[in-house]
């Protein structure tokens, strides 16, 4: 069979042969057996919306006042702009988000093939970034880049901020999970790209990192719900995301609940939207090993 | 010949700049921009809040507003946390706050203060169902919560001097301050009843009263004013043309009656300062 002329990050058929019969995977046996159960997924649902309605019930304890939620939850969703035409609440946690997520792949990738070179001085630059910012509070971080850049010159403005240091610490924790994600791919896949005589980056980049995405897109999306949330600490530079939203109504209204149970609604839902598209992605990137799980 | 002669002008022209630069840099600054960036409290109601349209209101912002009108600049108004207002060192990111600060001799350090505008007393608040609490000396012994980096703090920890004002007495003995990230928590705990977490909380008498008023079943205000609390104008440090023109422009406003009526539209009474 020729090789080439299959995509490079599919194992072969024949590697898997040493488990089982050819061409066949071996299943393991699931966790926790399912057993002959019909409709596992409805009882699943039916659990769930218990669960659900029991922690309604618990906020609706609380004896919120449901006015001032509706008033303002436009605000705090992001479906208003601001008086100065600039996006607020989701839509501006979203936006940081974003920039972030890009940012600290970029630099958590950069950071992990550091960690995994030969250079002293890549490895050394690479372990002394993930120590610090893995090792400080970002509370910290953010106040460091926001105060301290402009001793230095820079006079960064709240929002490129709060993006840089989302970031640089988030990177940090990247830079281990990419690492993870890299050495876990066998060490025949590269030995196999060697020996086709392909150029190192290009093994590295067709046959490890493909194969390593599979593997690091669980704890990936984890870390970016914690971004999303944790996006909240840049409202101590005035920045108008959901959390600064909820605190500065909820404090001129004397209605704190109600507007923290409003933000923790929303989180709760971008975050949804977020384990949807991990879902997602861990489908697309599975695709080879499919027949198995 | 043209190298010499750049080489004589080069000192000129910086040494030029660079003091133009250091005098009256936030009014070149504000006066090239055509905006005047205000830093305030992001809910400090009725001085400044966000309200339900999602604007930045108050009297804090009115007056800043009214400076900007009378500068014939933009308004622009930006909500940092108090920490990073008081902390200094502006960089050119705000021009002016208008945002009911205490001149204490701390930030002082930090920032310059230009005139007072207001003065708030600042007051004692307990749960309705306590009875012991009738004066500073009764909060003896007792845990009073106050916001973290105020005033109140410090005056609870007997530490407070006020800039330009006599010196404060403290006539109460040992007790337990509870400093709290915003007043909000703090009345959230004074509201579970006397001892829970706390005895008391000290605040601003204005922004007490109206948290008392739109709970009457939970809070009272107790006893005198501790202390009065002057309220001042501060900018970033080193700007004596900026100053003057804030002091300027405040005399206008008083001379005209407009201090008045913004003092009168959100709190209901006059409580501006002499400016001198």
């Amino acid at each position: 069979m020729n090789a080439r002329s299959k995509k490079l990050s599919e194992p072969l058929d024949d590697e898997t042969a040493i488990d089982g019969k050819i061409g066949e995977r071996i299943v393991p046996p699931p966790v926790f057996p399912r057993g002959a159960t019909i409709g596992f997924e409805l009882r699943v649902i039916a659990v769930w919306v218990t669960l659900l309605v029991l922690f309604v019930l618990f906020f609706l304890s609380f004896g919120l006042k449901f006015e001032i939620i509706f008033n303002r939850f436009p605000n705090l969703a992001g479906l208003k702009l601001t008086k100065d035409g600039f996006i607020q609440g989701a839509a501006l946690t979203l936006f940081v988000c974003f920039f972030s997520i890009i940012a600290s792949i970029i630099l958590g990738l950069l950071s992990a093939l550091g960690r995994l070179s030969t250079s002293s001085l890549l490895y050394g630059i690479s372990t002394f970034y993930t120590s610090f910012f893995r090792g400080t509070p970002l509370l910290v971080q953010i106040f460091l880049i926001y105060l301290g850049l402009p001793q230095l010159g820079p006079v960064p403005d709240a929002i490129p901020a709060g993006i840089i240091a989302l970031s640089l610490n988030y990177g940090a924790y990247l830079s281990e999970i990419f690492r993870s994600g890299i050495i876990s791919v066998p060490i025949g896949q590269r030995e196999a790209g060697a020996s086709l005589g392909l150029p190192p980056w290009v093994v590295m980049w067709t046959i490890v990192l493909p194969q390593a995405t599979r593997i690091v897109i669980p704890p990936t999306g984890s870390q970016f719900i914690a971004m999303l949330k944790d996006s909240s600490l840049i409202s101590v530079m005035g920045v108008w995301e959901i959390m600064f939203l909820a605190q500065s109504f909820g404090r001129s209204s004397y209605r704190y609940i109600e507007m923290l149970t409003t933000a923790a609604a929303i989180y709760w839902l971008l975050a949804s939207g977020f384990e949807i598209i991990q879902a997602r992605l861990e489908v697309k990137f599975g695709k080879c090993y499919k027949k198995a799980h | 010949m043209r190298k010499l002669m750049i080489a004589a002008l080069a000192p000129a022209l910086i040494g030029g700049t660079m003091s133009a630069a250091l005098a009256g840099e936030t009014l070149d600054r504000v006066m090239k921009n055509k905006v005047l960036v205000e830093v305030t409290d992001q809910a400090y109601p009725p001085f400044s809040y966000i309200d339900e349209s999602g604007e930045v209101v108050g009297l804090d912002v009115d007056i800043a507003k009214e400076i900007a009108k009378r500068l014939g600049v933009e308004y622009k108004v930006e909500t940092p946390s108090w920490e990073i207002i008081v902390a200094g060192n502006w960089h050119g990111r705000w021009d002016i706050c208008v945002c009911s600060m205490t001149p204490t001799s701390e930030r002082a350090q930090v920032l310059d203060f230009v005139n007072e505008y207001y003065a708030a007393p600042a007051n004692i608040v307990v749960n309705v169902d306590n009875n012991d609490i009738k004066a500073a000396t009764d909060l003896t012994g007792k845990k009073v919560g106050a916001q973290a980096g105020t005033t109140y703090e410090k005056y609870l920890l007997k530490e407070l001097s006020i800039e330009k004002a006599a010196p404060i007495e403290f006539p109460f003995g040992d007790l337990t301050t509870v400093p709290y990230d915003s007043e909000d928590t703090a009345f959230q705990d004074l509201a579970l009843g006397t001892g829970k977490r706390l005895d008391a909380v000290v605040s601003g008498y204005l922004t007490a009263k109206e948290r008392v008023d739109k709970n009457p079943d939970k809070f009272k205000i107790v006893g005198e004013p501790l202390y009065g609390e002057p309220i001042w104008v501060a900018v970033d440090k080193g700007d004596p043309e900026w100053q003057a023109k804030i002091k300027e422009i405040f005399k206008a406003m008083e001379a005209d009656g407009t201090l008045k009526a913004i003092s009168e539209k959100w709190v209901g009474a006059d409580i501006t300062s002499k400016q001198m």
